[in-house]
C-alpha cells in the first residue's frame, strides 16, 4: 500500500489504540447496558407514543402524522441530551487515563505518531457515542412511517448529534492533553460544558437576543409587537439548531432580503439565515483546530515538567508546589481542616471562589443599574401626584400635558410585556390608584361632555427601562439558576472526590490507623465542604437580595405595589435554605458515591450524573406541572423541585401567567411558601437519615474494598 | 515476656483466594521481627489486619492484647503504620503534614508543636518542614512516613517494605533510624526483601510463603535449620573433576560436586574437622587455590526454605 494510504490507514481505520478500545468496549457489560437502556429508551417512547396516538387518531393520517413528528422531536431531544451529556464522560478521561495508568510514556516511546495517539483516543472514545447515535437512526426511521418527518430531518438531527459529540471530544482532548490529573480534566469539562450549553440557551430566550428583521420597505419588523422569531446564538448552540430543524414554523431563520445591510456580510448572513449548516461546519471547524495544537504539541508538553496552565501560573506566581511555603495551622479537626481550608485556600481555588462571587454580586449590580434606568423621558407618562382623588383628574404629563376627567366608566389597563400565543399582548385591570404611580401612557381614550374632556379609557405601560421587570427576572433567573447549578457542579466535584482521591493517594488508609472515628471522619468531610461553598452559596442569595431591597425602598416610597417586586421578598427566607439543602444532597451523594467507588473518575461522573439528573428531573415534571396549572395541588408539588422554587420566587410569569394574577397572589405565594418550607424540611431529614446510615456503614464500605 | 503480637490461626480469604492460611505468629515486646517471603505471600495482608485495615476470615489476631475487629479503636493509638506506599496529600508542606495526623492523634496545642519539632529532629527533617509533601525525594518521604508514625509514641511500628526503591545511602539511613527506634524500646515488625539488612537490624524472622508461615524465630535458628550439612567450597588448580572424585570417596563427605570455579564438598553434619579434605588433596599432589567453609546466611536459608512459589 502506498506510504500515504499506510498512514490514513493507520491513522484511523487501523490506528491500534482505536482498535484495541474498539474490541474492549464491544465485550464490556458496561456498554452493552448504556446501549441497551439508550435503544430501549428510544423504543419504549415511539411504542408508548404511538400506542396513545394510535387509540385516539384512529384511522386519521393527519393526525398520525402530526403525533410522528412529536415523537421524532422528542427522539431528537432527547438523543442530543444523551450526547451532550456522555460525550465527556467517555472522551474526557481518554487521555487522562493513560495518564493516570502510567502507561502514557509507554505509548509515547512506541513510534506511534502524535496524530495517531490524539487521533485513536479520540475516535476510540468517540466511537461507542456514535455507534449508539447511528444505532438509533432505525429507530427515528419509524417515525416517517405515518409521514410528518422528511429524512432530511433524521439526517439533520442526526449530524447536529454527531457534530456535537465530535466539539465536545475534541475540547475534552485538547483540555486534557494541556491539563494533568483526571479529576481536573473531567470537572473543568463538565463545568465548561454546563454554562455553554446552559447558559446559550437561557441567554437566547432574551428578546434581545431574536434576529432583526426588516421588511420590503427597509423598516424592522418583529420585535416586541410581533411574532417570536429566532436567536442569532441559534447557528451556535446544538439545541437551538435543532430547534430550527424540529419547530421550522415557530423557529423560521429569516431570508437573506429580510436582513439588514449591516447583517447581510458573509459570514454573518450564512449564520443567521442557515443557523443549522453554519452549526454544523462551524463545530466541525472548531473541533479540527481544537485537535490541531493537541497533535502539534503532545509529546513536547509530555516532555515539559509542568503543564501549559501551571506555566501561566507559575509565571502569576500563584502555581501550586513552590519550593517552600509557611505553613498553616491545621484545626483541631483535621479531616474539615483538610476539605475546608486546603481545598479553598488553594490560589487557584481562591482565584475560582472570589471570582466566581466577584463575577456574580457584579452580574447583579448591572442588572439592577439597567434596571433601574430608564431607557428615556416617555413622550406622554403619569406618576405620584398626577390623579387627584378629590376632583377626579388626571394631569397628562410629557409633551402637551392634558388635564382629563375620571370616572367610574374609565377603565384603566396595564399592558404587559408579554404576549399571548395569537401574539396578542396580554394585560390587567387596574385601579384608580395605580393612576399615581409611575406610567408611560401608551393609549388614552376621550370622551368630550361639554366643555370637558373625560377619559374613557387609559391603557399604561411601565416606563421603559434599559431593562424591563420582565427581562430583568428572566435575566435573574437565567443568572441564579447559573449559579446553582455551577454550585452544584462545584460541591459535586468536591465531595464525590474527598474519599476516592484519598483512596488513590494512598492516604486513606493512613487516616483508617489512627483513632479517627468514622463519625468523626465523615464530620469532618461535611463540615470542610460546608465551609468551602458555603461563601458561594452566599452569591445567588445576595443577587435577589439587592432586588429585593431596592425594590423595598421603592414600595416604601410608593412606587410600586408588592405584586411588582421583581424577585419576591420571601425569597431572602425560603433561597438560603433552599440553596443549602440542595448544596448537602449533592454533596451527600458525592460523598456516598466517593466512599463506594474506587476511583475519582467513576465517582465524579457518576454523582454528576445523579444530581443534576434528579435535579433536572425534578425541575423539568415542577416545570412542566405548573406549567399547565397553577391550582394549589400542582404549587405543591411544584416546591418539592428546588430549580422550580426558584423560578416561582423571580420570574413566575415564565412558568404560568396565572401565577401572577394579582386576585389569586396572596393565597399562591402563601402557598408556595408553607410548600416549600414543608419541602425543605422533609429534604433535610431524608438527607439527615442518609448522613448516618452512612457513617454506620461506613467501615463496612471502606474496608471491604481494602485489599 | 509480654507478647505485642499474637495471632492465632489467622485465616484471610478473598473469595476463593487464600491469602493467609492459619498463620500462628507471636512478637515480644522489644523485638525486631522482620517479616520475610516472596511477593504475594501474605506479608502486606498480615500487616493490613494488624493495623485494623482488615478483618480476618477466621481466626484471631491480638495486638497488645486487644482483639482485631473487636477492640480496633484500643489498638489504633498503639500502632504506627508505614505501608509500601507514600500516601501524600497534596498541597500540604511537611510541617501541615505532620500536625495534620497529630490532630488525628489528638494531640492538640503546644504539645503537638513539641512533638512535630521533635519527630523533626529525629527523622532529620527539620530543615524541610515547609517543603511541599510531594517535592520530597524518596528517602525523605520514607522517614517523614516515619516520623507520622512516631507522632504518637506507639509500641509497636508496622513497616511494610520501607527500604524498596530507596537508594543505598537513603537504605543505610533507614537502618540506622530504625535501630535508633529499637533502642529507645519500640517493637518492629518490618518486611523486606533486602534479605541482609534484615539480618543486620533484626532479632527474629519469619519465614512466610502461600500464606503460610513456614518458619519463624530467632534467625540464627533459621540458618542453622538451613544447613543441610557443612559445605566446604574448595578450589583447585587443574583437575577439579578428579580431586572431586578422590574427596567423594571419603565416608565422611556426603557429595563433592564441581561447580563453575570450586568444588563444592558437603560433609555430615557430625564432621567438625574438614582440615582432612586439604590433606588429601594435597597428597594426591592438587594445588589448593580456594578452601573455606559455606556461609549459610539469610538469603541462602530463604532460598533453601522456600519453594519461590507466589499466589
Amino acid at each position: 500500500m502506498p506510504g500515504i494510504l499506510t498512514y490514513l490507514w493507520r491513522l484511523f481505520p487501523g490506528n491500534p489504540i482505536l482498535l484495541r478500545v474498539v474490541a474492549m468496549g464491544s465485550k464490556r457489560t458496561r456498554d452493552l447496558i448504556i446501549r441497551c437502556i439508550y435503544l430501549g429508551a428510544l423504543v419504549v417512547i415511539v411504542l408508548v407514543s404511538l400506542a396513545g396516538v394510535g387509540s385516539s387518531a384512529g384511522n386519521d393520517l393527519a393526525k398520525l402524522s402530526d403525533a410522528s413528528t412529536k415523537i421524532f422531536q422528542t427522539l431528537s431531544y432527547l438523543q442530543l441530551a444523551f450526547v451532550a451529556l456522555l460525550a465527556p464522560i467517555f472522551t474526557a478521561g481518554a487521555i487522562s487515563q493513560e495518564k493516570d495508568s502510567q502507561t502514557y510514556d509507554v505509548l509515547l516511546a512506541t513510534p506511534l505518531t502524535n496524530a495517531q495517539i490524539v487521533f485513536g483516543s479520540l475516535f476510540s472514545r468517540l466511537f461507542f457515542v456514535f455507534a449508539l447515535l447511528l444505532s438509533g437512526v432505525p429507530i427515528f426511521s419509524i417515525t416517517q412511517i405515518f409521514g410528518g418527518v422528511a429524512f432530511g430531518d433524521v439526517v439533520q438531527s442526526v449530524t447536529i448529534a454527531l457534530v456535537t459529540a465530535l466539539f465536545t471530544g475534541s475540547l475534552a482532548v485538547a483540555i486534557a492533553t494541556f491539563k494533568i490529573g483526571t479529576r481536573q480534566t473531567i470537572f473543568s469539562f463538565y463545568l465548561f460544558n454546563v454554562a455553554y450549553l446552559v447558559g446559550i440557551y437561557l441567554l437566547a430566550q432574551l428578546p434581545q437576543m431574536r434576529i432583526p428583521r426588516v421588511g420590503p420597505d427597509g423598516g424592522p419588523i418583529g420585535g416586541l409587537g410581533g411574532p417570536p422569531g429566532i436567536s442569532w446564538l441559534a447557528a451556535f448552540h446544538p439545541l437551538l439548531a435543532l430547534q430550527v430543524v424540529l419547530e421550522p414554523l415557530k423557529f423560521t431563520p429569516p431570508t437573506a432580503s429580510q436582513l439588514s445591510p449591516t447583517l447581510s456580510r458573509w459570514p454573518i448572513s450564512w449564520a443567521l439565515t442557515n443557523p443549522v449548516g453554519f452549526f454544523i461546519s462551524l463545530s466541525t471547524f472548531l473541533s479540527i483546530v481544537l485537535v490541531l495544537p493537541s497533535v502539534v504539541l503532545l509529546r513536547r508538553i509530555a516532555q515539559s515538567s509542568t503543564t501549559f496552565i501551571n506555566g501561566i501560573f507559575r509565571k502569576l506566581k500563584i502555581a501550586r508546589n513552590s519550593s517552600t511555603r509557611t505553613p498553616r495551622e491545621v484545626w483541631n479537626n483535621p479531616i474539615a481542616w483538610r476539605e475546608g481550608s486546603t481545598n479553598a485556600s488553594a490560589a487557584r481555588s481562591v482565584f475560582i471562589r472570589y471570582g466566581f462571587i466577584l463575577i456574580g454580586i457584579a452580574a447583579a449590580g448591572m442588572l439592577i443599574v439597567a434596571h433601574s434606568t430608564e431607557a428615556g423621558t416617555p413622550a406622554r407618562f403619569i406618576d405620584a401626584g398626577s390623579f387627584d382623588p378629590l376632583n377626579n383628574t388626571l394631569l397628562l404629563r410629557g409633551t402637551g400635558g392634558t388635564t382629563l376627567m375620571v370616572d367610574d366608566a374609565t377603565s384603566v389597563r396595564i399592558l404587559r410585556d408579554e404576549f399571548d400565543a395569537n401574539g396578542n399582548r396580554l394585560w390587567q385591570v387596574a385601579g384608580r390608584g395605580e393612576l399615581n404611580r409611575r406610567f408611560e401612557i401608551a393609549n388614552v381614550a376621550t370622551q368630550t361632555r361639554g366643555t370637558v374632556q373625560y377619559a374613557r379609557s387609559i391603557d399604561l405601560t411601565e416606563i421603559p427601562r434599559q431593562v424591563s421587570t420582565t427581562s430583568a427576572r428572566r435575566f435573574l433567573l437565567g443568572l441564579v439558576l447559573l449559579q446553582a447549578v455551577a454550585i452544584l457542579l462545584i460541591i459535586t466535584n468536591a465531595a464525590a472526590s474527598t474519599v476516592t482521591r484519598e483512596k488513590e493517594d494512598g492516604t486513606l488508609d493512613l487516616l483508617l490507623c489512627t483513632p479517627i472515628t468514622s463519625r468523626y471522619y465523615m464530620w469532618g468531610k461535611v463540615r470542610g465542604l460546608i465551609s468551602y461553598v458555603l461563601p458561594l452559596i452566599v452569591v445567588p442569595v445576595a443577587s435577589c437580595g439587592l432586588f429585593i431591597a431596592m425594590d423595598a425602598l421603592r414600595f416604601i416610597k410608593s412606587e410600586i405595589t408588592g405584586n411588582d417586586f421583581v424577585v419576591r421578598p420571601e425569597a431572602i427566607i425560603l433561597l438560603p435554605p433552599l440553596l443549602i439543602v440542595v448544596a448537602a444532597f449533592a454533596a451527600i451523594t458525592g460523598i456516598y458515591l466517593s466512599l463506594a467507588l474506587r476511583t475519582t473518575v467513576l465517582a465524579v461522573m457518576s454523582s454528576v450524573g445523579i444530581v443534576l439528573g434528579v435535579c433536572g428531573g425534578l425541575a423539568w415534571c415542577g416545570w412542566g406541572m405548573l406549567g399547565n396549572s397553577s391550582n394549589p395541588i400542582a404549587l405543591a408539588l411544584g416546591s418539592f423541585s428546588p430549580f422550580t422554587v426558584i423560578s416561582m420566587l423571580i420570574a413566575p410569569e415564565s412558568l404560568n401567567t396565572a401565577l401572577i394574577n394579582p386576585a389569586e397572589s396572596a393565597a399562591m405565594r402563601g402557598t408556595i411558601f408553607v410548600t416549600t418550607a414543608v419541602a425543605i424540611a422533609a429534604y433535610a431529614g431524608g438527607l439527615y437519615y442518609a448522613y448516618i446510615s452512612m457513617v454506620k456503614n461506613f467501615d463496612m464500605t471502606i474496608r471491604k474494598q481494602s485489599r | 515476656m509480654t507478647l505485642v503480637i499474637k495471632t492465632v490461626n489467622l485465616t484471610k480469604r478473598y473469595g476463593s483466594l487464600v491469602a493467609l492460611s492459619n498463620l500462628n505468629l507471636e512478637v515480644e515486646e522489644g523485638d525486631c521481627f522482620g517479616f520475610i517471603g516472596p511477593n504475594g505471600a501474605g506479608k502486606s495482608t498480615t500487616m493490613k489486619i494488624l493495623a485494623t485495615l482488615l478483618q480476618p476470615t477466621w481466626g484471631e489476631a491480638r495486638v497488645c492484647d486487644f482483639v482485631v475487629g473487636y477492640q480496633s479503636r484500643q489498638i489504633r493509638p498503639l500502632i504506627g503504620y508505614v505501608p509500601d506506599y507514600f500516601g501524600a496529600y497534596e498541597d500540604m508542606v511537611v510541617r501541615e503534614y505532620l500536625e495534620f495526623f497529630a490532630a488525628a492523634y489528638n494531640i492538640h496545642g503546644t504539645a503537638r508543636n513539641k512533638v512535630v519539632d521533635d519527630v523533626l529532629q529525629l527523622t532529620d527533617l527539620s530543615y524541610k518542614h515547609d517543603s511541599p509533601v510531594d517535592g520530597l525525594s524518596r528517602g525523605m518521604k520514607q522517614r517523614l512516613s516515619i516520623a507520622r508514625t512516631l507522632l504518637h509514641d506507639p509500641k509497636l511500628l508496622l513497616l511494610d517494605e520501607p527500604a524498596g526503591n530507596l537508594d543505598p545511602r537513603a537504605r543505610i539511613e533507614l537502618r540506622e533510624l530504625l535501630k535508633t527506634l529499637r533502642t529507645i524500646g519500640k517493637t518492629i515488625l518490618i518486611s523486606s526483601h533486602i534479605l541482609p539488612e534484615l539480618q543486620d537490624m533484626c532479632n527474629k524472622v519469619g519465614i512466610i510463603e502461600q500464606g503460610e508461615l513456614k518458619y519463624a524465630g530467632p534467625w540464627t535458628d533459621i540458618v542453622r535449620k538451613a544447613r543441610t550439612g557443612k559445605i566446604i567450597n574448595v578450589g583447585v588448580a587443574h583437575n577439579a573433576t578428579s580431586a572431586a572424585a578422590l574427596l567423594a570417596q571419603d565416608a565422611a563427605v556426603v557429595s563433592a560436586v564441581v561447580k563453575e570455579h570450586f568444588i563444592e564438598v558437603t560433609l555430615h553434619e557430625v564432621a567438625d574437622d574438614f582440615s582432612f579434605l586439604a590433606a588429601k588433596l594435597i597428597a594426591g599432589g592438587y594445588k589448593l587455590t580456594l578452601f573455606r567453609e559455606e556461609e549459610v546466611n539469610l538469603e541462602t536459608a530463604f532460598m533453601r526454605l522456600t519453594k519461590g512459589m507466589v499466589q
